[in-house]
């Protein structure tokens, strides 16, 4: 082709000069177009944007607030805080290279890189922007590796929190209780609440409970990070936070307890042999518990966080129930520490005389039904047939004054409802009435019979028989059980102090009382008392009443014979009473379950706590200092 | 436009080639590029803050000396000789497409695997840019015959065949935005420069109709960005990421901008490679609405001026390379607005003058070389 220069005058390209329009046309459609675009973007949605990439650099993050303590009365820690690091990660910044590399550094398990997937699916759901705690409570040396190889691993921090603890291990458990991650629809519930998804929450005992005072107010620190989610220092970005950087958190409010850690652990040693028990000793002036004792226990410390999906279900398999709070959540037939009910229902009518004598043939018969008595009493009276629990003497009294009488004398006990304590499920039993098996089928006399001496269909719990007890001891003051004494702001300022409350005062006469009170001093201290026979204290003088409660015979043999001591065919054992006998200042309840007989597993145990208590007690005083150890007179047999 | 305003008809005597060479000098179309590379090194040293980036700076001002450099030396020599060896530019920018290739391939986050680079003493160069101005002075020959009837369909279609080696090379490296803009500133310039628009028309509709059969021959990642482009949930999210962070970052300017390195889109990396491919999001986020518009305001008059060469350029060659140099600027600012703007799939193609990056800017001071060769030219002395 030839190249031509046409030198001449004219538009050189005159196609150019004849589309000019379209040319025009064109530059103004393509930057028009794009200006329109950026008005959109930048004047008309502009302020969402701008918040949006707002929230791309300012992070929120909670700080955690210190949960208050729980101490019993003397000020000693049952729960507390220690420093703890928690790993987070941010899903969205959390690459499956960062998370292998993580892991790899690490060396997690299995188990931990399992339960960081679960935990970064949810937070991915929730808001994949923001950080999720991934590891709780890791060892220093984990931490030290992730914050040295921050700039690995991005979007992964470590945080410097406190971590609940207890102290005192597996001591008290079902009351302390512990804590655990909230399920998703509790998350979705406490979040409005002001909870933060991986905080943990009170899931049994007074941390479930109290929840509200011990939890405090969390803070909030706003800081910026950059696209690798690596934080920005304060400075580079001082313009960019608007408002307080940092709110404090509050700490949660302390509780201090009714309880007292020696006398708890002097309980928890004393029922150390057995393979489930309950223990409850109250105050009788003013219904606080200074020792509540179910077991099998479990250690909170390894609930709150660290217990692994093996342990759980072993403690789910056991078949003494961990779980269930034996003092306040199960129910149990009381057996002949019922009795006093029967003995106090017969005496208010008239029906029963202090001196009346009956004869035992060992039997007792009733429409052709024979009940077997445990012994053969011959002739007792109403202090003998307490002494020696003679259940042909209260079969007679109860077949007077019928079954609603019973029941009637053990409401006013406060037996078969809640202790008010709102604590564990805290149960309410079974006290029959007449109506009662009425409409459930038919009425037969049999029934007051058998619950006249606590069986067939009456249940109680362990802490409603102490509160019945601590009346008896207190001329009819019937205590709301009261754990919590005070709450103590996190300065020590007391928020809440709690003052012993009467649920209601007993009507029984005190002078019908003092009878069967009497007869629970000759079960003590009188030869042939069910608990004289199996030991005496020598440190104080006890009033109790022993109880051997049979069970229906629902398991064959074999089927429990893996855990030792453990034969869920025999009966409950129980003592019930109060001591010093004569100005009672605690009551006790220990229950044995299918422990056997009363007087041979649960007064001894009794007895130990007591003198424990007692011998501490006067140690402390000025009186003359007994020997601690006591040797026991009758022994076990 | 003869003379009017100028003092220097053809052969004053007594003036000295020099000073008529340098009365002669297209001082807006210097000014224009200059208050454009400014702007560029201002943006870049905001986008660049970072310790990591901060050689990228002065990489940047090294590359414009070697730009000025072009666009003097296009500027000296006679334009008419430099489009007599268009097809020796041509055929050289080809081989070294291949040359790539051969070479090796190099990979990053956002491109991938491609085989776009040569490497030569350290420094890459991208051939695939430079090719874009061979192309231009090709087209300046191709359409320098102001006879309609020379135009024939056989000869025309032979002629768009050879400059689809490039294309196609291009697309296979694969940088299909590249590509694709070569594609538009081959069509564009045919729309203007024919002299019968017709063969342009056919030729467009078939290219339209070819698109299914191009699809099929596009890599998957290309095919992703298109798609995420379309729609978010078709593709991996790292794209998606892209576009919407420029996008936050755009809006987020509001009216007046977040103020000259405050961007914090920018500043604390959300926007990936803001440098490259995306400086017009960091732009747009600190100066807003007004400084966006006002960089576009500075790019229309660059176009509207070089559109001006073409109208008083001495003859129909000269004109053609102003319309290829305005057409490959117009569609470059396009293509890498829109991309940000998140209305365009994101494709490698830069900001004339503000993208960091040595081919592109040595492209662009090379392409304006040219004009200003044109504009120096027009009075034929």
């Amino acid at each position: 082709m030839m190249i031509r220069g046409d030198s001449g005058y004219g538009p050189a390209l005159p196609e150019l000069n004849r589309r000019l329009r379209w040319v025009a046309l064109g530059i103004l459609i393509g930057f028009g177009f794009l200006i329109g675009r950026l008005w959109q973007l930048q004047v008309m949605r502009g302020d969402r944007y701008y918040a949006r990439t707002m929230s791309n650099v300012v992070k929120e993050r909670y700080l955690p607030s210190v949960r208050g303590k729980i101490l019993d009365k003397n000020g000693v820690p049952l729960a507390d805080n220690r420093p703890a690091f928690n790993i987070y990660a941010t899903p969205r910044l959390l690459t499956p290279e960062v998370k292998a590399e993580l892991e790899r550094m690490l060396g997690l398990s299995e188990d931990e890189i399992r339960k960081i997937d679960e935990r970064l699916a949810v937070g991915k759901k929730r808001d994949p922007r923001s950080p999720i705690l991934v590891l709780e409570d890791q060892g220093r040396d984990r931490a030290a590796l992730v914050e040295q190889a921050r700039a690995r691993l991005p979007g992964v921090e470590v945080h410097h929190e406190p971590y609940r603890y207890y102290p005192q291990g597996d001591l008290a458990a079902h009351l302390i209780g512990y804590m655990t991650q909230m399920t998703a629809e509790e998350a979705d519930r406490l979040t409005a609440q002001g909870y933060d998804p991986s905080d943990l929450v009170g899931r049994y005992g007074l941390e479930s409970a109290w929840e509200n005072y011990l939890r405090g107010k969390r803070g909030v620190e706003h800081y910026a990070v950059d696209a690798r989610g690596q934080r920005l220092d304060h400075e580079t970005v001082a313009g960019l936070i608007q408002g307080e950087r940092i709110i404090d958190p509050v700490p949660g409010a302390n509780l201090i307890l009714t309880l007292d850690v020696e006398l708890q652990r002097i309980a928890e040693k004393a029922v150390s042999r057995v393979a489930a028990a309950a223990v409850v000793v109250v105050e009788v002036k003013t219904g606080r518990v200074r020792a509540i004792v179910s077991k099998p226990s479990f250690d909170p410390n390894v609930m709150t966080g660290h217990l692994t999906h093996a342990e759980y279900t072993l403690l789910m398999q056991d078949p003494r129930k961990p779980f269930i709070d034996k003092a306040l959540r199960a129910t149990y037939p009381p057996g002949s520490i019922f009795k006093f009910v029967t003995t106090l229902a017969a005496l208010e009518d008239g029906q029963a005389a202090e001196d009346e004598s009956m004869f035992c043939p060992g039997y007792y018969e009733l429409s052709g039904t024979r009940f077997r008595c445990h012994g053969y009493h011959e002739k007792v009276d109403l202090l003998k047939a307490i002494k020696h629990s003679c259940d042909v003497y209260f079969w007679n009294l109860a077949q007077r004054i019928g079954l609603d009488r019973i029941a009637d004398v053990a409401r006013a006990y406060g037996l078969g409802a809640p202790t008010s304590l709102g604590l564990n499920g805290d149960a309410g039993g079974r006290i029959p009435t007449k109506a009662w098996y009425e409409q459930r089928g038919r009425y037969k006399v049999g029934y007051a019979t058998n619950a006249s001496i606590g069986q067939g269909d009456v249940e109680v719990t362990v802490m409603q028989m102490a509160m019945a007890y601590a009346a008896l001891a207190n001329g009819g003051k019937l205590f709301v059980p009261q754990v919590v004494e005070r709450v103590e702001s996190f300065e020590g300022r007391t928020i809440v102090s709690y003052q012993p409350k009467v649920a209601k005062t007993v009507k029984v006469p005190p002078d019908l009382v003092d009878v069967w009170n009497r007869g629970m001093w000759k079960v003590n201290n009188e030869p042939g008392g069910t608990a004289y026979e199996h030991g005496y204290s020598q440190v104080v003088t006890v009033a109790g009443k022993t109880g051997t409660a049979e069970v229906r015979k629902r398991y064959k043999d074999a089927d429990h014979k893996d855990l030792e001591k453990w034969n869920p065919n025999a009966s409950h054992a129980w003592f019930a009473g109060f001591a010093p006998a004569d100005d009672p200042e605690l009551a006790i309840v220990v229950l044995v379950e299918h422990g056997g007989s009363g007087g041979t597993v649960a007064w001894p145990i009794a007895e130990r706590i007591l003198a424990g208590y007692f011998t501490k007690l006067e140690t402390g005083s000025t009186k003359n200092v007994p020997p601690p150890l006591i040797p026991k007179k009758g022994g076990k047999r | 436009m003869k003379g009017v305003g100028m003092m220097l008809p053809r052969a004053t005597i007594g003036v000295s080639r020099w000073r008529r060479f340098r009365a002669s000098i297209d001082w807006p179309l210097i000014i224009t590029i200059l208050i454009l590379c400014g702007i560029g090194l201002l943006n870049l040293y905001s986008a660049t803050r970072g310790v990591r980036h901060q050689a990228k700076f002065e990489a940047q001002m090294q590359w414009m000396v070697v730009g000025t450099i072009g666009f003097i030396v296009m500027t000296v020599i006679d334009y008419r000789t430099l489009v007599r060896l268009a097809w020796v530019g041509f055929t050289g920018g080809v081989l070294l497409i291949i040359t790539a290739r051969l070479l090796g391939s190099t990979g990053d986050e956002i491109h991938g695997v491609t085989y776009r680079w040569i490497r030569v003493a350290g420094v890459g160069l991208q051939p695939s840019e430079i090719t874009k101005v061979m192309v231009i002075l090709v087209l300046a020959r191709i359409f320098s015959d102001p006879q309609e009837h020379n135009y024939t369909p056989r000869l025309l279609l032979m002629r768009l065949a050879i400059l689809m080696i490039p294309i196609i090379l291009i697309a296979k490296q694969p940088d299909l935005g590249t590509a694709v803009l070569v594609t538009l500133m081959v069509l564009t310039v045919g729309f203007i420069a024919m002299p019968n628009v017709w063969p342009m028309v056919y030729l467009t509709t078939a290219g339209l109709l070819a698109i299914p059969i191009l699809w099929e021959s596009m890599h998957e990642y290309q095919k992703n960005r298109v798609l995420a482009f379309v729609d978010c949930g078709w593709a991996p999210s790292k794209m998606c990421w892209h576009t919407q962070q420029s996008v936050f970052a755009v809006g987020s300017g509001k009216i007046w901008g977040k103020g000259y390195t405050g961007g914090t889109q920018n500043q604390f990396n959300f926007v990936p490679e803001h440098w490259t491919d995306f400086p017009y999001s960091v732009w747009a986020e600190e100066w807003g609405f007004v400084g966006s518009v006002g960089l576009l305001a500075v790019f229309a008059f660059l176009l509207i001026w070089i559109l001006n060469i073409a109208l008083s350029a001495r003859d129909r060659m000269g004109a053609v390379i102003c319309v290829g140099v305005a057409a490959m600027t117009f569609w470059h600012v396009l293509v890498n607005v829109a991309m940000v703007l998140g209305v365009a799939p994101v494709v490698g193609v830069t900001l004339p003058f503000i993208s960091y990056g040595g081919s592109s800017l040595v492209t662009f001071f090379v392409a304006m070389g040219l004009v200003a060769n044109v504009s120096l030219r027009k009075h034929g002395y």
